[in-house]
């Protein structure tokens, strides 16, 4: 794969804006957002940016409609020239370039090289209220943020995505899957909460007699019991937990043919859940799962469609020279 | 500290595994009524104080590796979280008092929580 690097960088760059360029405004911006009122003098928009440790600030009627803005640099000049008891209006830019709520990152970006500012405004575009703010920190945490949800996949991976049939073909590594050759199955075929755990723990008793150490029998253990869990609560279907034991890792992969999964980003998140109020009075639906499982395995992919059942593939590596009794 | 102490510090009474209660030894202590927190945050060893009385209880208990479980607060235990707890060769206690109140009462004993802390 050496000859084609560019091109697949290229691949890589149209994937990554496809993913970033629907970012709006109201998701980039600080809603903790200062303003202050026109008739205010310059010495109190000097005072307010030095306490809330900010280089600008909007200037708003009593309406709360933007009339104007300060930054540091008319503070500055009006330090130098004397009429920093001046009121805010004397001085402030009237012509102020805002950001419009519905706004995409593409054209916000666009607008902080073509006009140099450290901020703009994010405004209502009916009420002309401001909402809330964004500086190029904001732009940098929500990408990063969106980043640490998303699986960049190297071309192996889009080789096995390409392929319809994923149900045969191992998501991690990309090889055809002989489930048959499973080292441990269990079938999820209850849709009793009380039951979730079952797999699970057979796994466990299953990975234990086979020698593997009991840290990363524990590992395997708490992802499955949170995919197995998963599959009752959520997948209004049947499942399947297939183990596969290697030498140097354990592979294990939870199916379905359930619901799937709307928004797996939101799915990803912490503390997101979608879990109805019955399963949350058992003790589960914390919004933990994914996390968890992403937790306790080295690897993990997760793949699902709307409709078409969720499929989860995780990588345990076994310690080398772990205990094996 | 041993099992059996610990229960007489709360009251409990062993639903299960009685005979263990002596060999049992717990240096640290989790409180949580959310399954998904006792997957996340469990020690291996550790004694879990929980207010919830399914079945699920014991088998979370027995993928994390905690060997003995505290039912507080509740009047009754399910005899199918009984039976669980039974085939999986967990220690079951249970407690009527509440749950600040065990855990306040286990703290003055000096067990840590998961973390390690305690002062």
């Amino acid at each position: 794969m050496k000859g084609n690097a560019p091109e697949r960088l290229d691949v890589l760059i149209d994937e990554l804006k496809g993913i970033f360029s629907n970012i709006k405004a109201h998701e980039i911006m600080n809603t903790s957002v200062v303003v202050i009122r026109p008739d205010r003098t310059l010495y109190q928009a000097k005072e307010l940016m030095r306490l809330r440790k900010i280089s600008g600030v909007p200037v708003c009627d009593e309406k709360g409609a933007l009339v104007g803005i300060v930054s540091i640099e008319d503070i500055i000049k009006a330090l130098e020239n004397d009429y920093i008891n001046d009121r805010i209006e004397k001085w402030m830019t009237k012509n102020v370039v805002w950001i419009d709520e519905n706004e995409e990152l593409i054209d916000i970006v666009e607008k902080f090289s073509r006009y140099g500012f450290g901020r703009f405004p994010v405004l209502n575009p009916e009420t002309k209220k401001v909402i809330g703010i964004i500086t190029k920190a904001d732009i940098l945490s929500t990408i990063l943020k969106k980043l640490k949800n998303l699986y960049v996949r190297d071309q192996r991976m889009t080789n096995v995505l390409e392929k319809s049939d994923l149900h045969s073909i191992s998501l991690i590594t990309g090889e055809k899957l002989d489930k048959s050759g499973a080292d441990f199955y269990f079938e999820i075929n209850y849709s009793d909460i009380n039951m979730a755990g079952i797999g699970a723990a057979k796994l466990r008793e299953f990975l234990l007699s086979r020698g593997i150490d009991e840290e990363t029998v524990r590992k395997v253990a708490i992802a499955t019991y949170e995919a197995e869990t998963n599959v009752v609560i959520h997948s209004e279907s049947t499942g399947r937990i297939y183990c596969f034991v290697k030498d140097d890792f354990i592979k294990v992969r939870v199916e379905d043919n359930g619901k799937g999964i709307e928004n797996l980003e939101l799915a990803m998140q912490e503390g997101y859940s979608t879990a109805p109020d019955y399963v949350r009075e058992l003790g589960f639906g914390a919004g933990m799962g994914l996390v968890n499982m992403k937790r306790c395995s080295d690897k993990m992919v997760v793949v699902s469609e709307v409709g078409k059942g969720v499929i989860v593939e995780m990588l345990f590596n076994i310690k080398l020279g772990g205990e094996k009794s | 500290m041993k099992l059996s102490e610990i229960a007489k510090v709360l009251n409990a009474k062993v639903l299960t595994c009685e005979e263990k209660v002596e060999d049992i030894d717990i240096e640290v202590v989790g409180a949580s009524d959310m399954m998904s927190d006792v997957l996340l945050i469990a020690k291996p060893g550790m004694l879990l104080v929980t207010g919830l009385n399914s079945p699920q209880v014991i088998r979370t208990a027995n993928i994390v590796g905690i060997p003995a479980v505290v039912i507080v607060r509740k009047k009754t235990v399910p005899p199918e979280t009984i039976d669980t707890a039974k085939n999986l060769g967990i220690v079951l206690l249970h407690s009527p008092i509440p749950m600040y109140v065990a855990c306040g009462r286990l703290y003055e004993k000096k067990l840590k929580d998961v973390e390690g802390i305690i002062k």
